[in-house]
């Protein structure tokens, strides 16, 4: 498998689009997207748990080439808060409940979107990365404070 | 503007190291499928990436799976 790329995001954009999946980008690959320069192994989605939604998402994720099983897609379908994926084209985490942010409804509120990809707002994606103070992310949280003061400065010019 | 802990700059409100902002410009001035393509990234994590699925109940018991599980430098675990 190789690393995630613009078209199987794309892809994914297509895919949900078409379920009406209610989705964000979150993470490091979301701070990616909205230009942030940094490396990052796989993507990160942060969905809206309603059962709808689940179900679309499981649908969804076949049609993407992930190869779940009777006891995977029943999973997804509940809405476990956190599924990590590598049965598929790419690597994929599914976020039901991020640590950091309370409701998908306020970030959703809050989204920006690139190119028609739905993301979190910087905040969001700092809120969320400081609340899980891991190592890794203590490490990174530094730049990317400063990426969100210099992308905020920018998009008021 | 580097700390005195030498490489992290102090990242006080509105202050942006010169060679991030720098970074930063470069990349706005990227297609954003070139910036995917510089940005994402595939080598092997231990553990991590043993099993094709993998699932929990909360985000708090994934934190304390990747506390229990993954090797330390990989740096999952909390501070």
């Amino acid at each position: 498998m190789g690393a995630f790329e613009y078209r199987q995001a794309e892809e994914i954009r297509q895919t949900f689009a078409r379920h009406a999946i209610r989705y964000l980008f979150l993470g490091k690959s979301g701070a990616i997207l909205l230009g942030f320069p940094d490396t990052t192994q796989d993507a990160d989605v942060f969905l809206e748990r309603t059962s709808e939604n689940c179900s679309a998402l499981a649908i969804a994720l076949q049609e993407l080439g992930f190869s779940l099983d009777p006891a995977q897609i029943c999973e997804i379908e509940r809405g476990k808060d956190f599924i990590q994926l590598k049965n598929g084209p790419f690597d994929l985490d599914i976020i039901f409940a991020p640590d950091g942010i309370e409701r998908f409804e306020d970030a959703w509120r809050r989204r920006v979107e690139v190119e028609g990809f739905p993301v979190c707002h910087l905040d969001d994606i700092i809120a969320s990365k400081a609340a899980t103070n891991r190592q890794k992310d203590r490490e990174s949280l530094p730049r990317l404070r400063a990426f969100r003061n210099w992308w905020m400065a920018r998009q008021s010019r | 503007m580097s700390s005195s802990s030498g490489n992290i700059p102090d990242e006080r409100e509105g202050e942006i190291p010169r060679e991030w902002r720098e970074e930063f410009e470069a990349a706005a001035s990227r297609p954003l499928s070139l910036r995917m393509r510089y940005a994402f990234i595939r080598t092997y994590k231990p553990v991590l990436d043993d099993a094709l699925f993998r699932s929990w109940n909360s985000t708090a018991e994934y934190r304390e799976w990747c506390e229990e599980y993954l090797p330390a430098w990989l740096g999952y675990g909390r501070v």
